[in-house]
């Protein structure tokens, strides 16, 4: 019921002429999960080399990334779908050589102009800083027997090189300090010496006559004139990425499809003339698919080896490469959001229950008893449903499902169970440490007493921090605990049932399972001998009955339960030490008493939510909003601080909130993966992978053909 | 019942609570460590290294329990 979807191994047996056709049919059925061959695995074979194609598909993939980084596309580049006949018939006529050596011209035109303004504005700095010396261009170089240097310095070099001849310093802070300094040629060296000792760099003076203002307003028109240019071919860019972008994103697509199509063979036996595929058919499609190869592909044949049955040994005997099938989970539109958390842990083994369903029912609910009410399901709801219709990223999603459909069961337990909105019951009398603010006495709605008192447990809901009530819920934890542990303990034995049949099975795993039910009994008994004396304490009036008279129990029946309690855990302690040792007895006792109670957290988490949405109410509406508890005192502070009493509320409940989906969420997962898993759980499975293509800027010529 | 046995009450309730904090925050701690490790190796680890993070509060939860036990059941059956 819950296992994978069931296997066949076919192999492909052709000639080598027809190995494109047989990988266009495999690609087309969308469901061959392929067995990678393993080199020396059969006589005569060997690993198969890629298709002649593949070497140029490969060059064109490459020049196409190459112009789709130049141009600016990416996958978040908005296009039309093209057909994918029409996009191959395209790239066999060499439209991609076409199209990069459109784009080539004008990506050397870009380059150049870059290159170009980069050395203008190098050239346009230093001559910003020669502007400040009053000497022309053409004067710093062109003389026999002295020599310029020019540069730029951090102190002030004139009181050195005094007498050494001519200097002129310009200094600014800001901008730096320019010195230009003539010599006679002997002493350039020295010059040089005492003009590295203030920090000199020396800067090439630009060739040019004239003044140095004129030069630089001749480089800023040059300048002008290149940004100009660097414009045009910035809209022909622009041109090219519009024209170009729906082809280029669909040549990708389909030039990467083409690529793995081309090196396929290298994953499967080749001989000389022919080759072998070995592959995994979901059972029910098997027959289909034969058919479907043999019918496209003249002079392949096909061949339906086996379905492997859930048996372990037949697993085991089989040959390494054939061993282990493939994990095909079996799940529709809702279940298939929760398998995010069973392949957090692992894939389930093809011969293991998946249980993807079982968290689908149980991750919800734990975190909806945990939340329990109303004012924070809301909120859960909408954004779980925002995010369920707009992420994409699996994370994302993953969170989205949990918090709506956690927001859902936390919205029922709100309403019907716990009666509360934001930490507040609906209705009640105003009682010291139980019932204190309620919506009906904020509000002054006294028809909503009408309304939950028909359905409300004790006149105002359970309260989760009420002294009461604190016993039914970590009964209620544990009995929820023991139901969920209960199906684990029962899985276990179920998978290995399915590997070894049922003796081995319950030989295996059915140790746990009846120690598990001695101690629920046990507890059970011991629970109600030594703390509630045999009864609840409080009468549980529900829909206007007592349902707390089905909770009475004489001594005899309790010993009666403790016994045979004692006798499950004896006996099942006698098959785990057979299957596991007798230490294991030592280990289980304790832990299964520990993952029981591990389940109160359900109650504990809830609580300490309770708690703080009562401590944070009274702040904010006794303190500030200056409202009693008791609705027939009236409250007596002004407008402004009802106004910052609404503010304090909104932001201390936003961080109940905000607790409740990490401290919800997490504990809720935990109690599946930790708690519930680990007691069946093998995982380790390999996922079905089928060869096919996710066509999204290409349309398959299947469906065009099929609409 | 007196007051002085409502305080040892509430004195047990916060030992209970208080120990198996530390115990539960001694156990984070190596954990937290190495799975902000992993996370700055690889941010997918995120999901996983949050469960092991979670793991120990078992071990406050079981404290929890007992002080809820002490504080609303024992004062109950005295």
């Amino acid at each position: 019921m819950f296992l994978p979807e069931s296997m066949s191994r076919i192999v492909i047996v052709g000639a080598n002429s027809c190995i494109d056709e047989t990988i266009e049919a495999l690609y087309d059925l969308e469901n061959i999960h392929l067995i990678d061959h393993t080199v020396d695995a059969d006589e005569g074979f060997t690993l198969g080399t890629p298709r002649p194609y593949s070497p140029k598909t490969a060059e064109r993939l490459l020049k196409v990334r190459g112009m789709e980084k130049d141009l600016g596309i990416n996958k978040h580049t908005k296009t039309q779908p093209i057909s994918e006949s029409e996009i191959r018939s395209q790239i066999t006529s060499d439209s991609v050589e076409t199209i990069q050596s459109e784009v080539q011209v004008v990506m050397d035109k870009r380059n150049d102009l870059n290159q170009r303004i980069t050395d203008l504005n190098a050239k346009k700095k230093s001559l910003e800083l020669l502007a400040r010396l009053p000497i022309d261009l053409d004067m710093y170089s062109g003389y026999k027997s002295i020599v310029g240097i020019v540069g730029r310095v951090e102190k002030d070099p004139t009181q050195a090189l005094a007498g050494m001849g001519e200097v002129f310093v310009s200094l600014n802070k800001k901008e730096g300090n320019i010195v230009a300094v003539f010599v006679k040629n002997d002493d350039r060296q020295k010059a040089q010496t005492i003009l590295s000792e203030h920090g000199f760099n020396e800067i090439q003076v630009p060739e040019g006559t004239g003044p140095v203002k004129d030069a630089l307003a001749a480089i800023d028109n040059e300048l002008e004139a290149a940004n100009k240019d660097m414009e045009v071919v910035q809209k022909e860019i622009d041109d090219l990425f519009e024209k170009h972008k729906a082809t280029l994103r669909a040549y990708d697509e389909e030039l990467a499809v083409e690529a793995e199509k081309g090196t396929l063979p290298i994953r499967i036996a080749t001989s000389e003339y022919t080759f072998v595929i070995d592959a995994w058919v979901p059972e029910n499609e098997a027959q289909k698919a034969k058919e479907t190869i043999e019918a496209k592909v003249s002079g392949v044949y096909v061949e339906i080896e086996e379905t492997r049955s859930r048996k372990q040994h037949e697993s085991d005997e089989a040959e390494d490469r054939f061993k282990t099938a493939p994990t095909k989970m079996r799940h529709g539109k809702i279940t298939k959001l929760f398998e995010y958390p069973t392949k957090m842990m692992s894939i389930p083994k093809y011969n293991e229950v998946d249980p993807t369903v079982l968290i689908a029912i149980f991750l919800p609910l734990f975190f909806g008893f945990m939340v329990g009410d109303v004012g924070y399901a809301i909120p859960f709801i909408i954004l779980g449903a925002y995010g369920l219709k707009f992420a994409k990223n699996p994370d994302w999603r993953a969170i989205a499902t949990v918090l709506f459909f956690g927001g859902i069961w936390a919205f029922i337990f709100g309403f019907f169970f716990f009666g509360e909105a934001l930490g507040m019951h609906f209705i009640g009398e105003y009682k010291e440490g139980a019932v204190t603010y309620t919506w009906a006495g904020l509000l002054h709605l006294d028809n909503l007493h009408n309304f939950f008192g028909q359905f409300l447990m004790n006149t105002h809901g359970v309260g989760k921090i009420e002294a009461e009530y604190v016993g039914l819920l970590l009964r209620l934890s544990v009995y929820i605990g023991i139901l969920h542990l209960g199906i684990g303990y029962i899985l276990a034995i179920y998978n290995k049932t399915v590997q070894h049949g049922f003796l081995h099975g319950f030989l295996e795993k059915g140790g746990q399972f009846l120690i598990f039910i001695g101690v629920v009994l046990v507890g059970f008994a011991l629970g109600f001998m030594l703390i509630m004396e045999g009864k609840l304490d409080e009468p549980l009036i529900f829909f206007g009955i007592d349902i707390s008279v089905f909770w009475h129990f004489t001594n005899e029946t309790l010993l009666a339960v403790l016994g045979a309690g004692a006798g499950f855990i004896v006996v099942g302690s006698i098959i785990l030490a057979k299957a596991e040792g007798a230490m294991q007895i030592l280990v289980e006792l304790p832990d299964t008493f520990g993952i029981i109670l591990s389940y109160t957290r359900l109650v504990a988490i809830g609580m300490s939510k309770a708690g703080m949405a009562l401590a944070f109410n009274y702040i904010a509406l006794g303190m500030f909003a200056g409202i009693s508890p008791d609705p027939s005192i009236a409250g007596n502070n002004g407008i402004i601080m009802i106004i910052l009493a609404l503010l304090v509320f909104a932001v201390l409940q936003l961080m109940i909130w905000t607790l409740a989906i990490l401290s919800g969420g997490l504990h809720a997962l935990r109690l599946q993966l930790v708690e519930f898993m680990i007691r069946f759980y093998e995982g380790d499975g390999i996922e079905f992978n089928p060869l096919k293509f996710k066509h999204v800027k290409t349309i398959s010529d299947i469906k065009v053909k099929e609409a | 019942m007196a007051s002085a046995e409502l305080g040892f009450i509430a004195i047990g309730a916060g030992i209970a609570v208080g120990l198996a904090g530390i115990g539960t925050g001694m156990a984070q701690k190596d954990i937290g460590a190495a799975a902000v490790g992993a996370i700055t190796e690889d941010p997918k680890m995120l999901g996983k290294a949050l469960m092991f993070m979670v793991l120990p509060e078992t071990i406050v939860i079981f404290g929890l329990v007992i002080a809820i036990l002490a504080c609303f059941v024992l004062p109950g059956m005295a």
